[in-house]
């Protein structure tokens, strides 16, 4: 049986690195890339004729023609509905807000010198900056208030395993989950948008069950096996509920990696956006259950234990 | 005890059957009047996938608009996109905020599309006119009177339009106030005008027109009368007609705060990939759970058809819009429904392990994984539950399909899973702790 609980001191200093680099990474860009949406801003996309056109300098165009800073990017999908022909788009982001003149002036400027589909799409995402903060701040109070109701929820249910400090290590588990995904975004610069927090949500709730799950075992074995030590029970139950937590990690992140797969192929990027995320947290929640949750559960327990062993002769 | 089980199994694989043809192929069945079409072409789609624009709209900074005001908005919007054939629309009022909040698809034909002019459309005076019409000159297309240059009276001439009740019938209609110049002109008319149409257009789109009944004299002697008998039905379009009339113009400018305009060539191809994703997905987890599970697991594949299949039709039912992150909710619940058949066939395979009988361990099996599914499904539940209130529209949705997935999810992934699996473990020749991918141990039958 290997040993989870034994092994804690290492399971958590990888946990504990890629959230370090994290830290570092948001310290050194001075936070998280945040997208237009909770940035404020504007990005407009562009359909173009083909995507043999030079974007850094439509770019500078556009820049020019307003003088403010406007960078420009390539972007091409794949139409599923037209035998996967090739849509390319320009896509044009400033980091303020542009006005209504502005706006038109870029996109004037641009239709003199590039050549843009006649008749074609155009994709806008145009967000005041004082939207964009209440986006975030809502986003962070759903997590917030998921996160305390949840702990409510284990305390009460799991009463044996002394539920508060339970709740407390489940909850910590998310929080490390989460903490994960923020990292690797923070790390790799990826913007961070509505996609991002949808799926940090969908990470709190699977998560939590794959912890629950263990948890279970715990309060299962506990009822029958009162003389295995803390450490014994914790290990039996993990290693019980094993094969589960891979089957199940298995199919969530085939399910996901099939549809990330499909929308890479196809340049989807608002696909891409939620499940890349998602098959990060996933993998994080899978690690986080059996190594973080309860170890840590059987380590706080082992303390409290002390201290009560330690504190009851004094009262005597 | 056999028969009986035998019932509910195929009772619970009939239903997920009929589901499932519902949702593939639509309900239509001579003799019953609920009709539906097939599900893929039922759903409303959110902006994001089907292309189009929503946008926040709100008063200029320092103004705070009254609810009257806000509704006000909404029904010229409303009215305004009615005039240009867009019915698919979803304009919200957020009373909280002081906002409105618009939606508009675009139609798959359309040609080239610049959100900020749909926007600036959206935001731009309108003209409100009672013209004279001919009543042989209908628009063959709208099936409105065709605009004449006869202006009875204009919007500046009208003071106030207001929603009143009959004391005697307790109908509602609206109450018109002309200034003096408009009290004057519309007294000539109406006299001129007895048992024929005055028609109330908006720009050029026409939004009521009401038969004279008698000339009318002085400011305030004017009601419409609304052809409607259903009292509340008959309120709601008099409150409407009343606001904008009243209002012809927008009770102040409107300041898009978000706007979020999607290609339909984009939202159409997420959606499409979606599609086939999800069944490839659907594939590789039936798949994986015939392969690791085998008897049980081919029981899954049924249950999970049945997850989803009821889950896409209760999105279609509900009208709820259904948004990229909402199918993230859809992927999500799907994971817990294969979740909660791996705890309990797990749970079997270990007491077959133990030695038990097949029916015995299928029995124990389910028994002592409940627990974990239910705690398990619980939490995501009060997950979902928080999200739906306190999330905004796109979060709402994942919220949603997260929240109804749950709930199916106790009844296929459990209740039918034990159902049907109670029923095949009877079977003499279906009981071989191989079949349910126990490996090794005594055979015990």
């Amino acid at each position: 049986m290997f040993d989870f609980v034994g092994k804690k001191k290492y399971t958590m200093l990888l946990s504990g690195l890629i959230i370090l680099a994290g830290i570092i990474a948001m310290i050194v860009r001075g936070g998280l890339n945040l997208d237009v949406q909770f940035r404020g801003g504007t990005r407009i996309e562009i359909e173009m004729e083909n995507g043999d056109f030079d974007a850094d300098k439509a770019g500078s165009v556009a820049s020019d023609a307003i003088g403010k800073t406007i960078h420009g990017q390539k972007s091409s999908t794949l139409d599923a509905n037209q035998d996967n022909k090739n849509v390319d788009f320009l896509v044009l982001t400033s980091s303020g807000k542009l006005s209504e003149e502005e706006r038109d002036t870029v996109i004037e400027a641009i239709k003199g010198q590039f050549s843009i589909k006649e008749g074609g799409q155009m994709q806008v995402r145009d967000v005041d900056p004082s939207i964009g903060k209440e986006l975030k701040n809502r986003g962070l109070l759903a997590v917030f208030v998921a996160a305390i109701m949840l702990l409510i929820y284990v305390w009460i249910r799991f009463n044996i395993m002394s539920g508060l400090l339970a709740g407390l290590t489940a909850v910590i588990a998310l929080i490390h989950d989460i903490a994960v995904m923020v990292s690797v975004y923070a790390i790799f610069n990826i913007p961070v948008n509505e996609s991002f927090i949808a799926a940090v949500l969908t990470i709190l709730g699977y998560s939590i069950n794959d912890t629950i799950v263990i948890y279970d075992r715990i309060r299962e074995n506990s009822r029958f096996s009162r003389k295995d030590t803390i450490d014994g029970l914790v290990n039996k139950s993990i290693t019980q509920s094993m094969s589960r937590t891979i089957n199940t990690t298995v199919t969530t992140v085939l399910s996901v990696l099939t549809i990330f797969l499909f929308a890479v192929y196809n340049g989807i990027g608002s696909i891409q956006e939620f499940t890349f995320p998602i098959l990060i947290g996933l993998i994080a929640g899978t690690y986080s259950s059996i190594f973080i949750a309860s170890p840590l559960w059987v380590a706080l327990r082992q303390r409290e234990a002390n201290k009560k062993a330690g504190a009851k002769p004094a009262k005597a | 005890m056999k028969a009986s089980s035998g019932i509910k199994c195929f009772l619970v694989v009939a239903v997920i059957a009929i589901v499932t043809a519902v949702v593939i192929a639509g309900f239509n069945v001579p003799g019953i009047s609920f009709k539906m079409e097939r599900a893929y072409d039922q759903i409303r789609y959110g902006i994001d996938i089907r292309g189009g624009v929503s946008a926040v709209l709100t008063a200029p900074e320092g103004v705070e608009p009254t609810d009257d005001q806000l509704d006000t908005v909404k029904g010229i919007i409303d009215k305004r996109l009615e005039a240009k054939q867009v019915y698919d629309k979803n304009v919200n009022v957020d009373r909280v905020n002081k906002r409105v909040l618009v939606e508009i698809p675009y139609k798959k034909d359309a040609t080239s599309l610049n959100p900020y002019e749909t926007m600036a459309d959206l935001g731009a005076m309108a003209m409100l006119s009672f013209r004279e019409v001919d009543e042989d000159k209908i628009d063959p297309e709208t099936g409105a009177y065709v605009m004449t240059d006869r202006i009875v009276v204009q919007g500046s001439e009208i003071v106030e339009a207001r929603a009143e009740t009959n004391p005697q019938t307790g109908m509602p209609y609206v109450r018109l106030i002309f200034s003096d110049e408009g009290a004057k002109k519309f007294e000539e008319a109406t006299g001129r005008l007895i048992g024929k149409r005055i028609a109330i257009y908006l720009d050029d789109y026409m939004i009521n027109a009401p038969i004279v009944n008698q000339q009318i004299t002085g400011k305030d002697n004017a009601v419409i009368e609304l052809g409607v008998y259903e009292r509340n039905q008959a309120m709601k379009e008099a409150k409407e007609l009343a606001a904008v009339i009243s209002a012809g113009a927008l009770p102040f400018n409107l300041e898009a705060k978000d706007i979020n305009a999607i290609s339909p060539i984009i939202g159409e191809s997420a959606l499409t990939i979606s599609v086939i994703a999800g069944i490839v997905a659907l594939i590789l987890i039936w798949l994986f759970m015939i392969m690791f599970y085998r008897l049980p697991g081919f029981i899954s594949c049924i249950s999970l058809l049945g997850q989803m299949t009821g889950l896409i039709l209760v999105i279609a039912l509900t009208g709820m819009s259904l948004t990229l992150p909402g199918i993230a909710g859809i992927i999500l619940t799907i994971g817990m429904s294969v979740d909660a058949n791996v705890i309990i066939f797990e749970r079997i395979k270990e007491e077959l392990r133990n030695g038990k009988t097949v029916q015995s361990s299928v029995d124990s099996g389910f028994k002592s994984a409940l627990t974990a599914v239910f705690d398990g499904n619980i939490t995501t539940l009060i997950t979902a539950a928080v999200l739906y209130f306190i999330g905004t529209g796109a979060v709402q949705s994942f919220a949603f399909t997260l929240g109804i997935g749950i709930i199916l999810n106790f009844l296929t992934a459990v209740y039918a899973t034990r159902i049907m699996l109670n029923t095949v473990s009877q079977i003499q020749g279906l009981r071989k702790p191989w079949l349910f991918g126990a490996k090794g141990g005594a055979a015990n039958v």
